[in-house]
């Protein structure tokens, strides 16, 4: 494989937008072309998330029509759909697709619409992320999946709701070091504790929100990126795993092993640990996801993820900032530009150009993306020279 | 090898259909095409008692479309007693007796004509 760089980032305001996916894509596109200083001209394929717009938009086929928004009608284009991972499995096919030597410039990212729906309407299209016949016949939900988790954990591990409330808190603080997070505002750890109940134990403030938004990344060979505007952050590894589809089959629900997995093998390919880790975006859907990512990715042991967010060792300044940008929880989750959007935070890091959010002196990052029902898993790291 | 429409017929009747391989002795509940364990296309129908212990559980509170008349109603990961899992519907527990460890049997649900996996009180 040769060496592959993300080389411009673009992401829009997260939050409501009246502008379709493709239109909130083409912005972040645009954006992150004019980062690269490239043209349009230059890109030879893109890679896209999209996940929910046959529901929410009833539009298929939505990578062509994202590249023709853009105004780039010509090139290949390939839609990736691992629920909320989407966007960073496309990033990982198009890094094999310019490590391999096919392309040298190649777009990659995503966007999602669905607060144009009510909130019934958007809790039941994430739910077809579970399993039809097994699971949404008993009328289990996204945050559903991740009560069982949060009960599970606490079971096997006494994680406490005080401990995922701080998870909360965190990247809401965070978030307001973000202008691009939806939320902008500060919570308490007695606010989660009290917000309404949306599936026992997590609680309104324990959940991301639905968003609106896009995000783009442009990725290019070793000798493209050397001649680019802007310092070359390299592509150290990225790398896909599953797990079994239904509950059922997970036969510890505290742990998610496609995390470890992926983990594992993204370490492998950069030939680094988790000790060389200093700035990570992970998939905080929800709290308890959020810890028991820290733990999957090596950051904290087994069950000891929520005192680590209690202790705010994953607080900006803290041992390892976890989600500078604000995180799913603050910045949003437009599920299809998701994975995109925590590279780009990851990039802005690493060119040490994240302002008042800045992890300092960052050289190695990671990004961690999780798919629906934690059947999808994408880690990849990044590091500066 | 068990469709998946037999198996929600069969348990609409009440039983619990995993498949067994007939090489490794593994247990499937929903049948796949190979063995997780062995590789292996041999398995067996195997009966399940019905009877299992929660594992986690949840109340759900904000519904799909579809499901919120319905709200609130727990839902539960449940180890059967042969040693698959299976998630289903909790009826006729109260929620404030819902725990991890909490002794369940299968009961067969139906909703809009179709089975759903369900557990009760043993
Ligand atoms: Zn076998």
């Amino acid at each position: 494989m040769r060496r592959v760089a993300v080389i411009g980032v673009g992401v829009t305001k997260f939050g409501r937008h009246d502008r379709t996916s493709a239109e909130l894509f083409a912005e972040a596109a645009a954006d992150a072309l004019a980062d690269a200083g490239l043209p349009a001209t230059a890109v030879q394929a893109l890679y896209y998330g999209n996940v929910v717009g046959s529901e929410t938009e009833k539009q298929l086929h939505t990578s062509p029509q994202a590249a023709s928004v853009l105004g780039l009608p010509a090139v290949p284009t390939t839609r990736f759909e691992t629920a909320c991972a989407s966007s960073h499995a496309a990033f990982r096919h198009a890094v094999m697709e310019v490590g391999s030597g096919v392309s040298d410039v190649v777009l990659v990212g995503g966007a999602e619409r669905v607060l144009n729906v009510t909130t019934e309407e958007s809790t039941e299209y994430f739910a077809y992320a579970s399993d039809a016949r097994w699971e949404q016949t008993l009328g289990l939900t996204f945050p559903g999946v991740f009560a069982l988790v949060a009960r599970a954990h606490m079971t096997k591990h006494g994680t406490t709701e005080a401990q995922m409330a701080a998870v909360a808190v965190k990247n809401h603080k965070h978030g307001t070091l973000n202008p691009k997070a939806q939320f902008q505002k500060e919570i308490t750890i007695e606010q989660v504790l009290k917000s309404a109940m949306v599936a026992d134990p997590l609680k309104l403030y324990d959940c991301c929100p639905f968003t609106d938004g896009g995000a783009a990344v442009v990725i290019a060979s070793e000798e493209v990126a050397k001649a680019a505007a802007r310092r070359p952050i390299w592509v150290l590894a990225s790398a896909a795993a599953s797990d079994w589809m239904l509950i059922g089959d997970k036969r510890d629900l505290s742990r998610v092993p496609a995390t470890e997995r992926a983990a594992a093998a993204a370490y492998r390919q950069a030939g680094l640990g988790p000790q060389d880790v200093n700035v990570v975006e992970l998939h905080d859907c929800f709290t308890i996801a959020e810890i028991v990512a820290t733990e999957g990715l090596g950051l904290f042991e087994a069950g000891t993820g929520g005192v680590a967010a209690e202790k705010g060792w994953t607080s900006l300044g803290g041992k390892i900032p976890v989600n500078p940008s604000g995180g799913l929880k603050a910045k949003g989750h437009p599920i299809g530009a998701t994975g995109a959007a925590q590279i780009a935070e990851v990039v802005t890091q690493l060119r040490h150009d994240a302002g008042p959010r800045q992890v300092d002196g960052a050289r190695v990052g990671l990004t961690h993306t999780l798919g629906g029902n934690t059947a999808t898993v994408l880690v990849s790291l990044f590091g500066r020279d | 090898m068990l469709t998946q429409k037999e198996f929600f017929e069969k348990a609409g009747a009440g039983e619990l259909q995993a498949v067994r391989c007939s090489r490794c002795g593994a247990l499937a509940i929903p049948p796949r095409a190979f063995c997780p364990e062995c590789s292996e296309r041999a398995w067996q129908p195997a009966p399940l008692s019905g009877d299992g212990t929660i594992t986690s559980y949840t109340v759900i509170r904000v519904a799909p479309r579809g499901f919120a008349g319905e709200v609130p109603y727990a839902i539960a990961a449940v180890h059967m007693k042969e040693g698959v899992s299976l998630l289903g519907r909790v009826v006729d527990i109260p929620f404030d007796k819902l725990k991890v460890g909490l002794a369940v049997r299968f009961r067969p649900l139906t909703r809009n004509g179709q089975t759903a996996v369900g557990f009760g009180p043993r």
